[in-house]
């Protein structure tokens, strides 16, 4: 990573708290505390990984990071705008430059509109072109994700799952937004899919210069695409670095855990790793523990773990890292 | 699970309000005066006012803004709303405006007749529902199943009037087997502790009182149960069907369990709930349909009482009439949500 | 890791099948029912013949009239004593009941479309709104609306008290500003005193000059107001609140409301169909709303969303064409219930004013003369009623099964 690129997105120090069952005007009672004071930025055409557990809040980051859900504070900076200040239609109008692929494609895409339609509608919303420039650009976005263009009046439940992801790319890419959000986009498709889905991503990537941030919990998918890895538990981020310094030298015991985890194809290797075993319950995102989030099931917890919330910081060049018991 | 039960009850308590003041507007906002109603065109002025005043007709609907003008904060709250709500809270009906009878006393002699004839209804419809349904399921796409739905169906399209029309007509008027209309025929008096004709006769002993009350009410009883009988033999049709697909069925056949055996013990079972649901709407809607079938029997019952009046402008039947029938209502959805509950463990948690 | 060269993965045709869409599946499935095609076919007989009877077949009822006719039974030919042909017999006043049975379709047909128009849109419109908003945030233009009308609701008692028109202004603007200002101070004791004493100034100063209790009692709903707005409820509360009162509505056994409303409205045809069809708003209501919310929750109005199209194209081209399927089996069993409906509103004398054809009404008239033999005058409007009733149920349920999206692959 050249320490002079160019930052696109920056966040801030971002919360996203849900209301729970005993909140009310007054006493924001038990909120679920979804996302819980996350900072990071994603640099120009860089593929940051996000990865975690299920409910460890990623799909909210992501979420929230293009203001589908509005964040209980903390900031997002696009290009240097923080979202917040935008007014409704000017946060329309950014929304041009950032655009979300969603997990599921049998949900993700309108049953009841053609498939041209569906990748056509960010044209009918942002831009007043005619029908035949539209038509135009929808063939070309077809091509572009690898689909025939003349299955363009086709509705998706005549695709595979494979296809209806492509077709959700293709109206992610509608506009030429400059950062995409890829929201565990290949958990719901079959292994042989997935690499031709996660193939296609990089080629775009590199064709359109775009920016991902890659929510996932395949871990050896998100090591075949991404720069850089930020690792989340419990609404908070972890630690961060680049992909080979998470995979070879990660320092959080939590990493750590995830990377044992992770299968290896030699049977001589994998004999010989060391497979770390995390024992004790995931805490309640409600109910949060005091002290570090992880000290339930940390291996290495010491007593200050269950005292002070560690400190997410810098340690070695771009390696972030909350935890007490790193230098 | 008593926590839902409470928030439950509690929940009933806005509607109740609700319900009053629906039935209280209602009646204000029907055109025509009932103190001329009842004493004719011809009256004097003088006998007018004094019914008026004398039925509390005379105060403002809800609240008396000259009153207040005048500082008068007690009169403020004098209306017929609040004097009415106030009279309700002890169970004061008031009095049928034209015979000057207690409205809660007519309605003591007349329920049990509905009841009587909603609750055979009920059971009819039930009896005869659920088996077919069940019926039907398993042996689905068979002639039976195909007959008994376009049968169900039949039935649910079938005005109940005229399904009452008709049996009197083949029954009463052709066949001469049974009587046309009323209760009991003349001559027969039934006394018990229910008021249920069929019940106390049978608890006195009584049986040519019981086989004379059956005959008036069957024909009644079978008009008015054809309609939630078709809907509810269609619906444990449809219930068990879902259930019967479903894999733990498909487990337990694997298991070698019979037919029967499944059937029961574990189909039934779940497929209860929706099944439970729709009886429970039923009550209502059969509640409401006593007053067609009432009109065309003779029945005595509250249906056709509350319909006469609301067209004589008798507002203390209607009020209490209504009133009795929507409280009813409501119990019984209660109820129903309760049984669900009951039966469905994962509600229990929410 | 091998490499795959993703531009060696065009996509191959895959076999090419014949383009289908969902609609066409379903009038398909519907077209192989056996139940369906006769619903269809009777659902069909009955429109036209009541269309085409109404407009081609002339007939007066106020003209119809022949006392040496009475209650004659149904004759096929024609003979000394009788001149014409009833092939239903005629009732008592002498009128041809099968005339009278074929126009009295007409009538019912009417009701149906009417009656269920208005429960449909009136109860579609609220289940939309409400299903939509108990999920959706609101814009800010949407809020200030919303907080504008409750604010003059709300307002509306305390200047009825005062019989002071001008304080509804002052609380619709109220509200305007308690929903522009939404998270001004949210969630602190301050905005809710902030705007409860606006709420008690706008009210009570005014009221004032009609006198000391008065202000007295508008203070007290002035305060009430000002808390109420000061809470910025989202849209969830006033859904909630919305459909509590649909299952108030709902808890009045339907028959006894229609009978209400019609004593109410008067006699007559037209009043019979509004009666019927505010009867049914609640159904249609919860009906759409959780439609609604089966929808409102998948990924492609997420998806709406994150491409940035507004509220109104998301409930037009998102949510509307995906919970049809529901509205329309309810509509086609909706229209069956109406015309069940309309006939025993007819058959109690409510309803079509006399001498108008209407089957129940035709039932009403003659079922007293049942007992000295008249079967004609009463089998046949009521066969009239339950076969154009089953003919809907049949469709219905055709429909149901042909729409239903669990055979859909």
């Amino acid at each position: 990573m050249k320490a002079d690129m160019k930052k696109l997105v920056e966040v801030r120090n971002l919360k996203k708290y849900f209301p729970g069952s005993e909140s009310s005007f007054f006493h924001t009672g038990n909120d679920v505390k979804a996302v819980d004071d996350v900072s990071f930025d994603i640099y120009e055409q860089e593929t940051l990984g996000l990865v975690g557990e299920t409910g460890c809040g990623k799909t909210t980051v992501g979420r929230t990071m293009l203001h589908l859900y509005r964040p209980t504070a903390g900031s997002i900076l696009f290009n240097g705008v923080d979202l917040i200040t935008l007014g409704e239609k000017e946060l329309r109008h950014q929304r041009r430059k950032m655009q979300m692929i969603f997990q599921d494609p049998y949900a993700s895409l309108n049953p009841r509109m053609t498939v041209g339609s569906i990748i056509g509608s960010p044209l009918d919303v942002h831009t007043k072109q005619d029908r035949k420039t539209k038509q135009d650009r929808v063939q070309e976005l077809l091509e572009m994700v690898g689909l025939n263009p003349d299955f363009v009046n086709r509705y998706p439940h005549e695709f595979s799952g494979g296809q209806r992801q492509r077709i959700g790319i293709a109206r992610a890419l509608a506009l030429n937004p400059e950062f995409v959000v890829c929201d565990e986009p290949i958990s719901s498709l079959d292994v042989s899919i997935q690499a031709q889905v996660v193939n296609l991503l990089e080629d775009l990537q590199k064709k359109l210069g775009l920016t991902y941030l890659f929510i996932a919990h395949d871990l050896s998918m998100v090591r075949h695409i991404s720069d850089r890895i930020a690792v989340m538990y419990l609404g908070k981020v972890v630690e961060l670095a680049d992909r080979d310094e998470i995979f070879l030298n990660s320092l959080h015991p939590y990493t750590q855990a995830l990377m044992s985890a992770v299968p290896v194809p030699d049977p001589d290797l994998a004999d010989k790793k060391h497979r770390i075993i995390l024992e004790g319950d995931i805490p309640n995102p409600a109910d949060p523990p005091v002290g570090c989030n992880f000290n339930t099931r940390c291996p290495i917890a010491v007593d200050k773990c269950f005292k002070e919330e560690p400190v997410y910081r810098e340690t070695a060049d771009k390696h972030w890292i909350a935890c007490h018991l790193v230098k | 699970m008593t926590r839902y039960i409470i928030r439950r009850i509690i929940s009933v308590i806005p509607t109740l309000i609700g319900v009053t003041f629906v039935i209280f507007m209602f009646q204000r906002l029907i055109p025509g005066d009932p103190a001329i109603a009842m004493l004719g065109e011809h009256a004097t002025e003088d006998s007018i006012n004094r019914i008026r005043e004398q039925f509390g007709l005379n105060r403002p609907l809800f609240l008396d803004r000259e009153a207040l003008a005048t500082g008068d904060l007690s009169g403020f709250f004098d209306s017929q709303y609040v004097n009415y709500m106030e009279r309700l809270s002890h169970l004061d009906l008031g009095e049928s405006i034209h015979r000057r009878i207690p409205v809660l006393e007519t309605l003591k002699l007349r329920f049990p007749a509905t009841v009587e004839l909603s609750l055979l209804s009920m059971i009819i419809a039930i009896l005869i529902g659920i088996p077919v349904g069940i019926i039907s399921a398993s042996r689905r796409n068979s002639l039976i199943d195909s007959v008994s739905m376009v049968g169900s169906l039949i039935g649910v399209s079938m005005p109940i009037f005229w399904l009452g029309l008709m049996e009197i007509m083949l029954l009463a008027v052709i066949l001469k087997w049974l009587p046309a209309g009323g209760r009991l025929s003349t001559g027969f008096e039934i006394n018990g502790i229910t008021h249920l004709y069929l019940v106390d006769s049978l608890l006195n002993g009584d049986l040519a009182g019981f086989k004379d009350a059956l005959s008036h009410i069957i024909m009644p009883a079978v008009a008015l149960a054809t309609i939630p009988m078709g809907i509810i033999a269609r619906m444990t049709r449809s219930s068990m069907l879902d259930v019967l697909q479903e894999d733990y069925i498909r487990t337990a056949r694997a298991k070698g369990l019979g037919g029967r055996l499944v059937l029961f013990r574990h189909a039934l079972k779940n497929a209860a709930l929706p099944v439970v649901t729709i009886i429970g709407l039923q009550a209502g809607t059969l509640l409401a349909g006593a007053v067609l079938t009432e009109t065309i029997f003779s029945w005595p019952g509250i249906g056709r009482w509350v319909y006469d009046a609301i067209l004589g402008r008798d507002y203390p039947i209607v009020q209490g009439g209504t009133l009795l029938i929507a409280l009813i209502f409501v119990a019984v959805n209660l109820i129903v949500d309760i049984l669900y509950a009951l039966l469905d463990p994962r509600i229990r948690y929410k | 890791m091998t490499q795959i060269n993703p531009e060696e993965f065009i996509v191959t045709d895959f076999a090419v099948r014949e383009h289908r869409s969902l609609w066409g599946d379903a009038w398909r499935r519907l077209i192989s029912s056996n139940t369906a095609r006769l619903g269809m076919f009777v659902v069909i007989l009955f429109i036209s013949s009541a269309t085409l009877s109404h407009f081609f077949w002339e007939y007066e009822p106020k003209k119809d009239l022949d006392y040496s006719l009475k209650l004659k039974a149904p004759n096929l030919t024609v003979t000394e004593e009788i001149p014409s042909i009833h092939p239903f017999g005629t009732d008592k006043l002498g009128r041809d009941i099968f005339r009278r049975v074929v126009h009295g379709g007409w009538n019912s047909l009417r009701v149906g479309i009417v009656a269920v128009g208005i429960s449909l849109i009136f109860g579609g419109v609220i289940g939309l709104l409400t299903g939509f908003y108990e999920t959706i945030t609101m814009t800010t233009v949407e809020r200030i609306t919303l907080f504008g009308i409750s604010g003059f609701l709300l307002g509306s008692l305390s200047a009825w008290i005062a019989n002071q028109p001008l304080q509804l202004v002052g609380f619709t603007l109220l509200g305007l500003v308690a929903g522009y200002f939404e998270g001004f101070w949210a969630g602190q004791l301050k905005r809710v005193v902030f705007f409860s004493v606006l709420g008690i100034l706008i009210s009570a100063v005014p009221a004032l000059f009609a006198g000391s209790s008065v202000a007295l009692v508008c203070g007290v709903l002035g305060l009430l107001t000002g808390i109420f707005l000061a809470l910025a409820l989202d849209g969830r509360f006033f859904s909630n609140v919305m459909m509590r009162i649909m299952d108030m509505i709902l808890s009045f056994p339907g028959y006894l409301l229609a009978i209400a409303i019609v004593a109410f409205l008067g006699p007559g045809l037209g009043k019979g169909m509004i009666a019927i069809g505010v009867v049914g708003i609640p159904v249609y209501a919860r009906l759409t709303r959780s439609a609604v919310l089966s929808v409102v929750n998948k990924e492609y109005i997420l998806a709406a969303q994150s491409v940035g199209e507004s509220h109104g194209r998301i409930i037009f081209r998102h949510i509307t064409p995906n919970i049809l399927s529901p509205i329309i089996v309810q509509t086609t069993m909706g229209l069956a219930n109406a015309i069940l409906s309309a006939a025993a509103l007819g058959f109690l004398g409510l309803g079509a004013i006399p001498p108008e054809p209407e089957w129940g009404a035709m039932l009403g008239d003659s079922y007293r003369y049942l007992t000295s033999g008249a079967w004609w005058a009463v089998l046949f409007p009521g066969l009239a009623i339950m076969l154009s009733v089953l003919g809907f149920n049949l469709l219905g349920d055709g429909l149901r099964d042909a729409l239903d999206p669990k055979l859909r692959t």
